[in-house]
């Protein structure tokens, strides 16, 4: 009966979710002041000459359509770091208690909170697609352009990736997160693996402009990997892309079930009675 | 018969030199509630740890309802019901969503879940605030919630680590009632911490005075002050101008005799039986009497004669804190 334990700690931290409307709106702050200002400001399209733009940006129509989905990769880290987060503020306020004491699996203390991460995580990708796809009808803001005819299946896959992204970092940040009580010493480790993540990833900016031994970085870290399925599916350009999407979101499977299993132990481990 | 709770020697070391609990033997029996006394820091807290399985002993062993605690820790977990001293209901869910979650983590089935919730419910009087989320509740009403929830899968042994701390006096007597009448309904034994003398005394069928990681003395309340040297009898004569001591030192049965402000305390075994000759022999000695009263010996007392000093329910760090100070001390990220 794992599996009933398991729905109702995922529901349990989805209820908080939820009922923290602030906590919300906060969450969704960063990504919208990066598609509004940073997105608008940073007109990499003025530098780029029409002509190479399409080689640059790999296919996608400007550059703050390149970005604006390379966003939804940020949005998923933030939430797997909010997740890690979670974790302390349970163990502070008596909650984790509960769930060590229960005679339940410690991997569905685990398992549990990452999974509802990824709901967490695909809803707010989708809500940053949805607020970057606004912007391109209102005048004088730049906004995305979808190019791709992509279907269904394209839209799963995109899903799957946004939902791999945030199981991964989830994992990691979790994990991170039973290591450590301060909340200071975590959100000091977190920047150790937020900020080079997201700064040696396809994100914000097109690898295409990295130096050689970064953009080597860039095509293994699991951020662009979910970001490159996302980007071939929305732009449909396969033609500057070497592997189809379901290549790039295999090899993404791949890495983020190696990370979860490792991050599970790490918590199993941390969880043993001392 | 076999005991609900059984530890040999059981043993927690913190770190290089703080022994927290130090070979501690006790047994608990099916039905009875069981005290462990001690001030902050004694080690109630980390003997608790060991048999709910959050803390490995170092040394040692215990068995909770025939379940060695060691090997089948989580065994163990789904035969016990644990209130530990901090809040750990979730503030932003209901009371009845918190009681739901205990039971599925408890395996309780989905088809009685609901009866069940709602029986817990009304036994601790949180029926009205059922529906409402737990951060607005007293802190009243969270210990009760957590006795709920500690309830919820029906465990045949129930902790509790310090049941009332924190609670205001109205509070502290609604959980001793709780308890009483949980106890009185059976089917549970129960494990209960406390640093409050009075609490120990009214709820506990056994106590274990535990002082610096050791157990000092196991017995009933009545047990330990019959060790302590019986009952007192406070004699207030009408006049206190003239030490009649000697005249109450005679009759037969007095252990001793203290004349404090002009009264006497009066030290016996059983109190009620000299009460009869010291009235008596005051009479004879034209001592005139104002009171007489007679007292048994408090766990206060009790306390002084098995520790060797006064008892005070605040005292230094408690052995977590230790346990956390011990490892940043030793560099440890934890």
């Amino acid at each position: 009966m794992t599996f009933r334990e398991f729905v109702a700690l995922t529901q349990r931290e989805l209820l908080k979710w939820v009922r923290a409307p602030i906590g919300i709106v906060s969450s969704l702050m960063l990504p919208f002041f990066y598609l509004l200002l940073f997105g608008q400001s940073l007109n990499l399209g003025k530098l780029v000459p029409a002509s190479e733009s399409g080689a640059v940006y790999l296919g996608a129509p400007t550059y703050f359509s390149y970005f604006s989905v390379g966003m939804v990769g940020f949005i998923m880290l933030f939430t797997g770091l909010f997740a890690g987060a979670n974790v302390i503020f349970a163990r502070r306020f008596g909650t984790l208690k509960k769930e060590t004491a229960a005679p339940i699996p410690r991997e569905v203390i685990f398992t549990s909170r990452v999974s509802a991460g990824v709901v967490r995580g695909v809803l707010f990708g989708a809500v940053v697609l949805v607020i970057a796809l606004a912007f391109a009808r209102i005048p004088g803001l730049s906004g995305l352009r979808l190019a791709g005819h992509a279907g269904v299946v394209g839209a799963v896959e995109i899903v799957i990736a946004m939902a791999c992204i945030t199981a991964l970092f989830s994992s990691i940040f979790i994990a991170l997160g039973f290591l450590t009580e301060q909340i200071e010493s975590y959100f000091a480790l977190v920047n150790l693996v937020n900020l080079p993540v997201l700064f040696s990833s396809n994100a914000l900016f097109p690898t295409t402009l990295f130096p050689a031994w970064l953009k080597t970085v860039a095509a293994w870290n699991p951020v662009s990997l979910g970001v490159d399925v996302m980007r071939e599916n929305a732009f449909g350009s396969a033609a500057y892309y070497p592997y189809p999407p379901a290549e790039y979101l295999g090899i993404l499977l791949l890495v983020t079930a190696v990370v979860v299993a490792l991050m599970a132990m790490v918590t199993r481990w941390s969880l043993r009675p001392r | 018969m076999t005991e609900t709770i059984e530890a040999q020697g059981l043993t927690k070391q913190f770190g290089e030199t703080v022994r927290a609990v130090d070979a501690v033997s006790f047994q608990v029996h099916p039905g009875e509630v069981f005290g462990f006394l001690g001030p902050n820091g004694a080690g109630k807290t980390t003997t608790v740890g060991m048999l709910t399985t959050g803390l490995r002993p170092t040394e040692g062993s215990a068995t909770v309802d025939g379940i060695d605690v060691v090997a089948h820790p989580s065994e163990v977990r789904r035969h016990i019901g644990v209130i530990f001293q901090e809040s750990t209901a979730d503030d932003d869910l209901t009371g009845r969503e918190n009681l739901k979650l205990a039971a599925a983590l408890y395996g309780v089935p989905v088809g009685d879940t609901g009866k069940r919730v709602q029986g817990l419910l009304e036994l601790l009087r949180l029926g009205d605030a059922a529906e409402r989320r737990v951060k607005t509740y007293s802190g009243g009403m969270r210990r009760r919630l957590e006795i709920a929830a500690s309830l919820v899968h029906a465990p045949p042994v129930l902790f509790l680590d310090e049941p009332t701390l924190g609670l205001d006096p109205q509070a502290r007597a609604g959980i001793a009632e709780m308890i009483r009448s949980l106890r009185q309904q059976g089917g549970h034994t129960f494990f209960l911490t406390t640093h409050y003398l009075d609490e120990a005394d009214s709820l506990c069928d056994r106590i274990a005075i535990i002082d610096h990681g050791k157990i000092r003395a196991i017995g009933t309340p009545s047990e330990l002050k019959e060790k302590v040297g019986g009952d007192v009898v406070t004699i207030v004569p009408t006049r206190d101008d003239v030490d009649s001591s000697a005249v109450f030192s005679k009759v037969p049965g007095v252990l001793g005799v203290n004349r404090i402000n002009g009264s006497y305390r009066l030290k016996a075994l059983r109190g009620e039986e000299i009460v009869p000759g010291a009235v008596q022999a005051a009479l004879q000695a034209g001592v005139g009497l104002a009171t007489v009263s007679v007292k048994r010996p408090s766990l206060d007392e009790v306390f002084l004669e098995f520790t060797g000093r006064e008892y005070r329910e605040e005292e230094g760090p408690s052995a977590t804190d230790w346990a956390v100070r011990v490892q940043r001390f030793r560099g440890g990220g934890r």
